[in-house]
């Protein structure tokens, strides 16, 4: 990646981000994405990722709120914030009948700080074909290109929509990777969207849940996995309001239940009397399941 | 901005001069036809020009409708061009096809005229008419697209505007039918290729969506 001054300024801070469109609205969002971390959006599709992303890439002017990146406003006319930028969408507007080789001398010409190092590097990596039209590079291919164009000019926030969508999971394995080893530095941020569940353990430090246009919760990943539980028990009252559970299934006097609070939850089992309880810990994958399955309920009860 | 429309330039290329060859094929068999089953010398100078010219609106439709398809925007605005730069980009690419099929007249001219026998180059006003409406009617793509896209956006104003100078260039090209041979309904017409240019390039810097 490119060398840049220190600066103190978040890598994306988002104010009050609006954007209305018939029927939806996004927002309003907040947040402060530091450098070195790795935010996930997730969502169900049509909750806001994209939008949020386009927003976020100089791509979608909204309607009401500021955008920063590393301290320079967002805005199409503006051009200080792009090169700051690496963006990865679903379709990232190349020349589909040039070949990725002449798709990426295009962008070599136009990118400030575009380094044909550091592109043959990630080309090498990934093994990238370059002699072929883009028209007829697989998905795999045609993500790795679009990352090689993102990464190739230094940016220091990579904003990636679905950037694993549709991949197999050789070539997943080998994006996350790289993904990773860019934030290992401290310097650089990734946001990205996904609804492969799976990626968020993998790579992500933090969360945010989308939800019909509204964060429903942001958290850290280590704290998601440390306050939720599956949980078993035995309990003869049927008429039980156990503090923190989203989920619970009971058959007779046998009762499954997921709780965002586990302590307090397993206190008042005990305090109960609850007998053969057994606790167990859930996957990430399987607590954003259960978060984006609440959605409002669970970030009434989280805020 | 430059270095983004030679690019665009250089990929539609294939396509430019795919138009231009047919336009050459059909003035070539035109000329061999009229020569061999009529009385004529050949097609007058103002029909041959006109084939090419019919290319280069061709070609123009063609690379706004690539353009959008492939999210070219989205290309160029990762780079250092601002939506005013892009706007140009978009605009200016209809007239360099036109103005490149110009150009590709007078070989035609003279591949005609030798299958003709005929070696008079005498091309009349109407045929300076034609290629006026022609890049005018390249020039409505882009105005239409922008208008549409002002629309999608809730930018209602904008979209009437564009709309409004659709049809006035609409209403210029089809008064000029009178006047083919005038100087003035010369002057009409690149009064409203001006408008429709310069009506695409302002909408398109307003817009609020750069994704397609």
């Amino acid at each position: 990646m490119a060398d840049h001054q220190p600066n103190t300024s978040p890598a994306a801070s988002l104010s009050g981000l609006t954007k209305r469109f018939p029927g939806f609205q996004l927002g309003p969002l907040d947040l402060v994405l530091e450098p070195g971390t790795v935010l996930a959006l997730v969502g169900p599709n049509g909750a806001g990722k994209t939008t949020t992303l386009n927003c976020m890439a100089g791509l979608v002017v909204p309607n009401e709120g500021v955008t920063e990146v590393f301290g320079a406003p967002v805005h199409p006319t503006q051009t200080e914030y792009r090169r700051d930028i690496g963006y990865v969408g679903e379709e990232n507007g190349f020349f589909q009948g040039w070949t990725a080789a002449r798709n990426l001398k295009f962008l070599a010409d136009l990118l400030p700080g575009w380094s044909n190092d550091r592109a043959n590097s990630y080309i090498k990596r990934f093994a990238l074909p370059l002699d072929k039209p883009v028209n007829k590079l697989s998905r795999g291919n045609k993500t790795k290109l679009s990352l090689v164009a993102a990464m190739a000019h230094g940016p220091r926030l990579l904003l990636l929509d679905e950037p694993t969508a549709g991949l197999d999971p050789v070539v997943r394995s080998e994006v996350l990777d790289v993904l990773w080893e860019i934030t290992e530095d401290g310097e650089h941020a990734v946001l990205y969207s996904t609804h492969v569940l799976s990626d968020i353990s993998r790579l992500a430090d933090e969360l945010a849940f989308l939800r019909d246009g509204k964060m429903v919760l942001r958290t850290g990943r280590d704290e998601l996995s440390e306050s939720w539980r599956r949980v078993s028990f035995r309990l003869a009252n049927d008429d039980v309001e156990l503090t923190g559970v989203v989920e619970h299934r009971r058959v007779r006097a046998e009762h499954q239940v997921i709780t965002r609070e586990a302590e307090a939850t397993l206190q008042q089992l005990t305090d109960l009397g609850a007998e053969a309880v057994e606790v167990s810990r859930m996957t990430v994958d399987e607590i954003a399941v259960q978060i984006l399955k609440e959605g409002h309920h669970v970030a009434r009860a989280e805020s | 901005m430059w270095h983004a429309l030679k690019a665009e330039l250089a990929y539609f290329r294939p396509w430019l001069l795919g138009g231009l060859g047919i336009a050459t094929g059909v003035v070539l068999l035109l000329s061999v036809l009229m020569r061999f089953s009529t009385d004529e010398d050949g097609p007058p100078a103002f029909l041959v020009a006109i084939f090419p010219i019919i290319a280069g609106m061709v070609v123009s439709f063609i690379a706004g409708s690539y353009r959008i398809e492939e999210r070219r925007a989205r290309l160029l605005l990762s780079g250092a061009l601002t939506p005013r730069k892009l706007a140009w980009v978009t605009v200016l690419l209809p007239a360099c096809f036109v103005g490149l099929s110009v150009l590709a007249v007078p070989p035609i001219l003279g591949a005609a005229a030798l299958l003709a026998g005929k070696f008079e180059f005498s091309l009349s006003p109407t045929a300076g008419t034609f290629a006026l409406q022609f890049w005018a009617y390249a020039q409505l793509g882009p105005l239409a697209q922008e208008s549409s896209a002002a629309r999608r956006q809730h930018r209602g104003r904008a979209g009437l505007l564009g709309w409004a100078v659709f049809a006035g260039v609409i209403l210029v090209l089809a008064g000029c039918q009178f006047f083919l041979r005038s100087t003035q309904g010369h002057m009409w017409q690149v009064m409203a290729i001006v408008a429709a240019i310069g009506v695409a390039a302002t909408l398109y810097q307003g817009r609020t969506d750069f994704t397609r």
